[in-house]
């Protein structure tokens, strides 16, 4: 079901709870009452249009969001995919990382299956953190530069500079798919790891693995299939204007 | 197994509601999403079907230029979204009507006229679906690439082409369910097909 404007903000939780990271995200906090979407956006200083596409691309794997969320600024967007990396980084990975460490402490018997368990994941979150610093240093800060010169009347060399040593081409060959090892953590668990005694824990952390999975898939997809068609739109104008100018 | 997808477009409740069970009749379907109003179309474009049923009253010139560009766009690599009307008249000519859905059909019609569109598609687009038991070969691939070994090092080890290594190495991702390079190497060890130690003498 499509979330719109005037459903209750409590009823997008009900219809999926998952949404609470994002909820979150936008600093949208829990006790609204029965206000409706757009009321609680606007207590909350939240763009009531923007926060409607990325929690129905969110609830939705088949929601493309990629016309309306083109109109957002770049600005919104970034700040909205870094608040989704400092969750993972704060919140979904050392969660995992406590239900691992629990599930290791709570067994006997055949430890060194769950110890390999504790290594893989400890390598993917190296690995995380690599993906997203490299994003906030290098990959944001230039989409934010060419959005700045796109807006701007006047030419200015520096970013024709910066176009010569990037380009949100590169970005796309270089961006890797950041979800795959979970998918196989899961799959190892669910079909593979001889099941501890205790399954309860054994639970959480497939559930937990889901969860940033499907947080993942939706994050990936507003940087390849939002900002990436959105920055190169933009860069195709800037060049045009420096051929003009020249 | 991949589901087949369906978009409703009709504005009476009953109506949808009556389409829908009918479909939930049919094994590994899957409703996307229902409109209910003329306005609500111009979304239509952002969703990704298998299958749109509309009714033509819910459409305008406007609107029918976005179906026609749908049905004619692949929608991802599973070939064109197919339309089905949900009247008889065809007003809208431009439209590739795959097939029309009466208001008087028995429930066994419209059964017979959905699967046999389900079955084509299927047919068109044919997955391969081979047996999940990994083969004597594949477990000699698997243990070389959770060796750490490249495709080229594991085709002059095996004396087989490349080419080859990489067609293994597809269908053991595919019936294992793991596609990473470390998420093997873990299946490899749990089911003694190499040694934790084999794996820490390759990094050290
Ligand atoms: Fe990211
Ligand atoms: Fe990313």
């Amino acid at each position: 079901m499509l979330i719109t404007k005037n459903i209750k903000m409590a009823d997008v939780i009900h219809m999926n709870y998952f949404t609470l990271s994002v909820l979150n995200r936008f600093g949208i906090e829990l006790g609204f009452g029965d206000k409706t979407v757009a009321e609680v956006c606007k207590i909350e200083n939240v763009d009531v249009d923007f926060f409607l596409e990325i929690v129905n691309a969110f609830v939705d794997k088949d929601y493309f969001p990629k016309k309306q969320l083109q109109t957002f600024s770049v600005k919104l967007i970034t700040d909205y995919l870094r608040k989704t990396h400092y969750d993972y980084h704060q919140i979904k990975v050392p969660e995992i990382e406590s239900l691992i460490e629990e599930m290791v402490k709570a067994c006997y018997s055949e430890k060194e299956n769950l110890v390999l368990l504790k290594k893989f994941f400890n390598d993917y979150k190296q690995e995380l953190l690599n993906h997203t610093n490299r994003e906030e240093t290098v990959v944001f800060p230039y989409t934010i530069a060419i959005e700045d010169a796109f807006n701007s009347k006047t030419l200015d060399n520096s970013v024709f500079d910066l176009m010569e040593t990037y380009s949100i081409a590169i970005f796309q060959n270089e961006h890797e798919n950041i979800e795959e090892k979970l998918f196989d953590l899961k799959n190892i668990i669910i079909k593979y790891l001889p099941q501890p005694k205790n399954s309860e824990n054994c639970h959480k952390l497939l559930y937990a693995l889901f969860s940033l999975e499907q947080d993942i898939i939706d994050h990936s997809r507003i940087e390849d299939k939002v900002l990436v068609p959105k920055i190169r739109e933009m860069e195709k104008v800037i060049t045009k204007r420096f051929g003009e100018k020249k | 197994m991949s589901k087949s997808t369906f978009i409703i477009c009709e504005k009476s409740y009953l109506i949808r509601k009556g389409l829908i069970s009918i479909i939930e009749k049919i094994p590994d379907t899957r409703i996307v999403q229902q409109f209910d109003s003329e306005d609500e179309i111009k979304n239509l474009g952002n969703f990704e079907s298998d299958f749109i049923i509309i009714n033509t009253n819910l459409l305008n010139t406007k609107t029918q230029k976005i179906l026609q560009k749908i049905s004619n766009t692949s929608a991802g690599g599973m070939g064109f979204t197919q339309i089905i009307s949900l009247s008889q008249k065809s007003e809208f000519k431009e439209i590739n009507w795959v097939e029309y859905i009466n208001i008087d059909d028995s429930q066994n019609i419209i059964l017979t006229k959905l699967k046999t569109l389900i079955g084509n598609r299927k047919t068109d687009n044919p997955k391969s679906e081979a047996p999940d038991e990994i083969s004597k070969r594949e477990i000699d691939i698997l243990k070389n690439i959770a060796l750490g070994l490249s495709n080229r090092e594991i085709a002059d080890k095996l004396f087989i082409s490349a080419h080859t290594v990489v067609t293994h190495r597809k269908n053991i991702t595919r019936k294992l369910g793991i596609k990473t390079v470390p998420g093997l190497t873990i299946y490899a060890i749990l089911h003694k097909i190499i040694n934790i130690d084999d794996t820490e003498q390759i990094k050290s």
